[in-house]
């Protein structure tokens, strides 16, 4: 291996990218439209959340002739961000909403509402509980939960206000990721994410040019091997992953602020990797291509895996258990979390090497695989 | 600063045995193949092909569509792996790296970066071959002046025509002066004048020594050529000067005279069958 002819091959490439303005905005532009875009509408949390407050509660006189209303305490601490809250005096009418799709759910605080719960206070033996009833549309989860959740949150912020100390009581004492947000969370995901189908796709198209225009015929022809184009491939592809995700960073955090604790060079290094396995598969999946259009058929195929499986959108962890395994056989899994563990919890390289090595081993693999497809290619 | 002398007698010897027996040895050819032969699964693309190029010659490979002509030219530049047989290149086994740097190839497809300029191109082949930097821009003068695109040097290929994309390959096949150029159709789509311009510089590149082995489907330009080879379904069908091929078919053009051979070879096989 001559690195005159490795630099020779690199260069080349650099070049045809950057004289080409759409694989330029593709490279550099998507990435920040598509974090802005999933960041803002993907956040995950759930906003403005219709729900319709039927509070028949008596409140309950005390002996010394004042009334208090606990339900209303708890109205007051609902998260309005979070729910938009309309009142009505009606259950069934107010069920004829949910049912009619314009509001999610009915919040019923009945009659005895504030009587049982300070009564059972006061004695743990008296029969009746104070009970929130919550009739509403559970067909989409999200929303389920987020009512169930603010309710509750409600709930022990007045009791807490109230002076009623719960017997369990569980607190957050965050270790990692205090005051992370959604786009925390997100943004070391997409950088892996982008790198890998960016890369993947712009080599595919690329080498489907080299091998239809016979370019890839002319330098198989002069002094260059096939690794040799696969290095200054990989080394072009390495290095505009990195400015990639060095850009897309920048713009993170000028814009969402979002966290970084640990030393980003080391997410770099886990791009730079993973972005030489991908140019690799790029070249690997060209061979089963004849023309440009044929490499359109593989984008879902490079695409849904890696965005399904790799805990970039979502944990791994909300992945079905058997599936699970297949997200180790996807690299974008390997970045994202080191990318994730870097940013968020400062991990070192003493900690990240694992996904690091997992990375180098499918760059490895595929480089291996790419060169042997050139040389295949020649029987 | 004195030769071994052995090694100057081995020289001597080797020479003198080339002379006296007016014979060339197999490693001083150009191009020398034995039994060379392409499949391609089944199909059979180049067919016990024994090919003798010798040096400073203009060779054309002429056959229809299909007979195996690029096929030979892609095993000759290791390209494509022989299926069987084996070839010698400027005395060189194929396929192997070491008689690259020698060679010039001319694909069929153009082989230009589209997405690049006509100076980028060049620079880029010229660095896969090592060249320094005044040898190149030297090389790239002379070249663009040659095929007549000095005009177009920082212009994008993808904006060239046809005729100039082919011009901008040839530049680029010549940018190291190799010794033995494979020119697959170099001169489809290229303007008549341009053509002969062309022709004109492959005659002085082979008086400097240069082999060249060529492909056309255009019979007027193969009468340029020293020796001529009919091709028809993987097999040399005939083999001779241009003249002389015209007089033993009796016919007055190549095209006829391919017409005859080609009937004689369809003749030979169904005797052979039968
Ligand atoms: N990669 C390949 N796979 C299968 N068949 C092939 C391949 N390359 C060439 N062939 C077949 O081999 C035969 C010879 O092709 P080749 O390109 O050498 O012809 P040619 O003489 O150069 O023709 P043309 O004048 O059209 O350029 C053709 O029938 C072609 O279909
Ligand atoms: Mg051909």
């Amino acid at each position: 291996m001559k690195f005159y002819r490795v630099m020779a091959v690199s260069r080349k490439v650099f070049r045809d990218v950057a004289n080409d303005k759409r694989s330029l905005a593709m490279l550099f532009l998507a990435p920040i439209f598509a974090m802005c875009v999933f960041g803002l509408a993907f956040s995950g949390d759930v906003e403005d959340v219709n729900v319709i407050i039927v509070n028949q509660d008596q409140g309950y006189t005390s002996p010394m002739g004042d009334t208090t209303y606990l339900s209303e305490t708890i109205i007051s601490n609902l998260d309005t961000k979070v729910l938009n809250i309309k009142n009505m005096g009606n259950v069934d009418e107010a069920r004829q909403q949910v049912i009619d799709g314009k509001a999610s759910a009915v919040i019923i605080f009945p009659e005895n509402f504030t009587q049982n719960a300070l009564l059972k206070t006061q004695d743990p033996s008296y029969p009746d509980s104070a009970e929130i009833i919550i009739q509403g549309d559970d067909s989409i989860t999200n929303i389920k939960n987020s009512i169930l959740q603010t309710v509750n949150q409600a709930l022990s912020d007045t009791m807490t206000a109230e002076g009623v100390e719960p017997a369990l009581k569980i607190t957050s004492d965050p270790i990692y990721g205090k005051d992370a947000e959604f786009i925390d969370f997100f943004v070391p995901g997409i950088l892996a994410f982008v790198v890998y189908l960016l890369t993947t796709i712009l080599t595919l198209i690329t080498f489907v040019g080299e091998r239809v225009n016979g370019t890839l015929e002319r330098v198989l022809a002069s002094p260059v091997t096939e690794g040799e184009v696969i290095t200054g491939y990989a080394l072009t592809f390495g290095v505009l992953g990195v400015v990639q995700v060095a850009l897309l960073l920048a713009v993170a955090i000028l814009a969402f602020n979002i966290i970084v604790v640990g030393n980003v060079l080391l997410a770099f290094l886990a791009v730079a990797i993973l972005a030489i396995s991908c140019q690799a598969l790029g070249i690997l999946l060209s061979s089963l291509a004849k023309r440009p259009e044929q490499a359109i058929q593989f984008f879902p195929f490079v695409i849904l895996p890696a965005f399904l499986l790799s805990g970039v959108f979502w944990p791994i962890q909300a992945i079905p258990a058997w599936l699970r395994p297949f997200s180790y056989l996807v690299p974008p899994t390997y970045a994202a979390d080191a990318c994730r563990a870097v940013m968020l919890k400062g991990w070192g390289l003493t900690k990240i090497w694992p996904d690091l090595l997992a990375l180098v081993i499918f760059a490895l693999l595929f480089l291996g695989l790419a060169v042997w497809s050139l040389k295949r290619g020649k029987n | 600063m004195t030769k071994p002398i052995n090694a100057s007698f081995q020289e001597i010897i080797k020479l003198d045995v080339g002379k006296v027996k007016n014979v060339t040895l197999e490693n001083e050819y150009a191009i020398f193949t034995n039994h060379l032969t392409k499949k391609f699964k089944d199909f059979t693309a180049v067919n016990d092909l024994n090919l003798k190029v010798e040096k400073g010659e203009i060779y054309g490979l002429l056959g229809p569509n299909g007979a195996g002509k690029t096929t030979v030219i892609k095993m000759l530049t290791s390209i494509l792996n022989p299926s069987a047989g084996d070839a010698q290149v400027l005395g060189e086994k194929i396929p192997d790296g070491k008689v690259a740097p020698k060679i010039g190839y001319m694909p069929q497809e153009t082989g230009v970066y589209l997405g690049l300029t006509v100076d980028q191109n060049l620079k880029f082949y010229g660095r896969v071959f090592n060249l320094k930097k005044d040898e190149m821009e030297k090389r790239e003068d002379e070249l663009l002046r040659f095929v007549d695109l000095l005009d177009w040097k920082n212009e994008m290929v993808e904006n060239l025509s046809g005729g100039m994309k082919h011009r901008v390959s040839l530049a680029c096949t010549l940018i190291h002066q190799p010794e033995l150029l494979f020119l697959d159709e170099p001169t489809v789509g290229v303007d008549p004048e341009l053509r002969v311009s062309f022709w004109d510089y492959f005659n002085q590149l082979r008086k400097k020594g240069v082999t060249i082995l060529i492909t056309t489907h255009y019979m007027d330009e193969a009468r340029h050529c020293d020796r001529i080879g009919f091709m028809q379904r993987g097999s040399l069908i005939a083999e001779d000067e241009p003249l002389k091929l015209l007089e033993e078919s009796g016919e007055d053009s190549l095209e006829d005279a391919f017409l005859v051979f080609s009937k004689r070879d369809k003749n030979r096989r169904k005797r052979v069958v039968s």
